[in-house]
């Protein structure tokens, strides 16, 4: 009761709820920027979380991402860009509402279903995290080390169009984690004489170069577009908020399934919101008696695409409060700015630092309250960042990732590796390699060697890891996995060949 | 374009993953070997090399599949073509290119003219190289690329208390 009231003078104090409206207002303005991801968008909060108490810190992020999961809805709704991978989905219905004349009900679904989608999703979070917090402190280094294949093995098998890209993208990210010092004895490991190398790559580093520079190098390959500099949002706007709000409520099957399957697939170690408003809108589409309105600006298409995204981030947080383990990269950096305030975030979280876990329960309540009220409020304002040319946000968002990569060490040396890492990011995507294996890679190397050394340290014997139970079961899901995505490589494979046929 | 320059195309992209998967193998194999020099412990069955060993064991095998499979689609005319398919390539990325080479420019002058200076100038030739030129334009890019390098610099060093490079040059 005490943590709980502690959490409640923490996030209610007027710095912090100042400080989270600024953000909630940050990530609905950066995730409305087409190329600026919401990833992209806590990135560039974390430095500024340095000098707050952790809580008030999280806060920030959350309301960030919390409004960076609604932000991407205005460029996909009123230009048919996904503002972020979260709301492609969106596109499919919002976009051709708007361009039939209705843009604000397009958006206001969106935004209703957003919220809905987060509330149901603190409170599935707060529901599930601390019992599951509680059976993980009983799980021994072999089941972490199993659940660490477990996530590599999702991550390859769901992003992208190649598994065996995805795996290589995975395998480069573990090779990376393998540089600097190793986490058990501190023995150096490919600093090739280098003294930036001998403490390892800094991942933030890794992480702004490989999404954000290669993301901004992609958005000036065609120079025709670039240049037209051109605005294509037109119209006046009517939100009719509270008969949208009615229309959302109207349709509570289809809201809490998405909502579920948001929450689902944001607990997923690797999956987040770029699948799940994916899955949520086909799932939408089987189940509904009028599927042949879908793809042409029906309103369920808009709730379940948005509402799915939206629950990922209670989702997500709860493998990170309850396991320790970041599901995605924007729960990794969320998990970074604990660690920057000396936090150790695993099992013992709840246990040792509840009233920061409760804070963070109330922060993502209030967020989405903010992120509500923001958006009905301001949402003609946001939309003429939406209509921000390419021109502008390049240079701009690039300058704002040189500032993240060395305020975090105050080093130049970081700056050299973020345009280098920032080159091989850009060669990869152009290869066809999915980053966010490469990303989680990175995230979850340390994690994993640490884990299989400690239980080989503890108990010689190999086989532990078939015979521990819960050990088994994550091993026997990361074959399933495997086996799931080699499954549908070869389905897609021979579709696109029967395809091929036919047309020919 | 048309479906064979499409199809060209792609058979030039698979020959580049190829290649990568070759850079792949020989990299991993080279740190594979390099692991196999890091101290083990007494303390413990696993040294601090067996890891490594491991990521670029299985890094090795993956690529070799890989370099299996895209030899398996790769035409054998469509080397002849892979030259002037990457020099096409090069050509339509020209934008990123120039772009990728003023960012590395500053970086390099970063640390030597300061942030604020440097980013001015980054923010301003971007823009400049990519907007459709009009004196409204270049008034809103002159506007921009100073709130982004004095602005965000006294926004960085008065509030949050983080001081970004002052530059050799005037501070040195």
């Amino acid at each position: 009761m005490d943590s709980l009231l502690s959490a409640l003078s923490q996030i209610f104090a007027l710095s912090t709820l100042t400080f989270m409206l600024v953000g909630t207002v940050a990530g609905i303005i950066a995730a409305a920027i087409p190329g600026f991801t919401v990833t992209m968008a806590i990135v560039l909060t974390l430095p500024l979380t340095f000098n707050m108490d952790p809580l008030q810190g999280v806060a920030v992020m959350l309301s960030v991402y919390v409004g960076g999961l609604t932000g991407g809805l205005i460029s996909a709704a009123l230009l048919g860009i996904p503002g972020t991978p979260s709301s492609v989905a969106t596109t499919f219905d919002a976009f051709p509402m708007a361009r039939k004349g209705d843009p604000g009900r397009a958006l206001s679904l969106g935004v209703w279903a957003s919220f809905f989608g987060t509330l149901i999703s603190t409170a599935v979070l707060v529901v599930a995290a601390p019992p599951l917090a509680v059976f993980a402190v009983k799980l021994g280094p072999w089941e972490y080390f199993s659940l660490i294949v477990f996530a590599l093995t999702i991550v390859a098998s769901l992003v992208g169009s190649s598994v065996l890209r995805g795996l290589l993208a995975g395998l480069i990210g573990l090779a990376i984690s393998t540089v600097g010092a190793d986490p058990i004895l501190g023995r150096p490991r490919f600093d090739f004489g280098f003294e930036m190398l001998e403490t390892g790559l800094p991942f933030l580093v890794v992480l702004i170069g490989i999404f954000a520079i290669s993301q901004l190098l992609s958005e000036v390959e065609d120079a025709r577009t670039v240049r037209s500099g051109a605005s294509l949002v037109t119209g006046a706007i009517d939100f009719k908020t509270f008969k949208v709000m009615k229309e959302v409520l109207m349709s509570p099957v289809n809201l809490a399934r998405s909502s579920v399957i948001g929450v689902l697939i944001g607990a997923l170690p690797g999956a987040g919101g770029s699948i799940s408003n994916l899955v949520a809108y086909d799932q939408a589409k089987r189940a509904s008696k009028t599927p042949e309105k879908f793809g042409n600006g029906t309103p369920d298409g808009v709730i379940a695409s948005e509402s799915g995204n939206s629950a990922t981030a209670g989702g997500g947080l709860i493998p990170l409060i309850g396991l320790g383990i970041p599901g995605s990269a924007v729960d990794a950096i969320l998990m970074a700015s604990l660690m920057v305030h000396g936090i150790s975030v695993g099992p013992r979280l709840v246990l040792d630092h509840s009233d920061l876990v409760y804070g963070m329960f109330i922060a993502m309540a209030v967020a989405s309250f903010m992120m509500l009220i923001v958006s009905v409020l301001s949402m003609r304002l946001f939309l003429r960042v939406a209509a921000v040319p390419k021109w502008l946000i390049v240079p701009t968002v690039l300058v704002c990732c040189v500032v993240g990569a060395f305020a975090l060490n105050n080093r130049v040396t970081d700056l050299y590796l973020l345009g280098f890492v920032g080159l091989v990011g850009y060669a990869l995507r152009s290869l066809g390699y999915p980053l966010a294996p490469l990303v989680l890679g990175v995230i979850l190397g340390p994690i994993a060697e640490t884990n299989l050394r400690r239980a080989l340290m503890t108990d010689g014997d190999p086989t532990l890891f078939l015979t521990r139970p819960i050990s088994l079961i994550f091993l026997i899901a990361a074959v399933l996995a495997i086996a799931w995505a080699v499954r549908n490589h070869i389905k897609t494979n021979k579709n696109n060949g029967k395809n091929a046929q036919d047309a020919s | 374009m048309s479906e064979n320059d499409k199809h060209q195309s792609m058979e030039a992209g698979e020959i580049a993953r190829f290649l990568s998967y070759i850079v792949l193998l020989l990299t991993s194999v080279a740190l594979f070997v390099s692991a196999g020099h890091i101290p083990s412990s007494m303390f413990e069955t696993l040294g601090a090399g067996a890891v490594p060993r491991f990521v670029f064991g299985t890094i090795i095998l993956v690529a070799f599949i890989a370099v299996v499979d895209s030899l398996r689609k790769i035409p054998r005319d469509a080397w002849d073509r892979f030259g002037a398919d990457t020099l096409r390539w090069v050509k339509s990325r020209f934008l990123v290119l120039l772009c990728f080479g003023i960012f590395v420019l500053y970086l390099l002058v970063l640390p030597v003219l300061g942030f604020s200076l440097a980013s001015f100038a980054f923010v301003l030739a971007i823009q400049v190289l990519l907007m459709p030129r009009s004196p409204v334009t270049i008034l809103i890019a002159v506007f921009v690329a100073l709130a982004f390098s004095f602005g965000l610099n006294a926004l960085f060093a008065d509030v949050f208390n983080v001081f970004l490079p002052r530059g050799d040059l005037f501070h040195g």
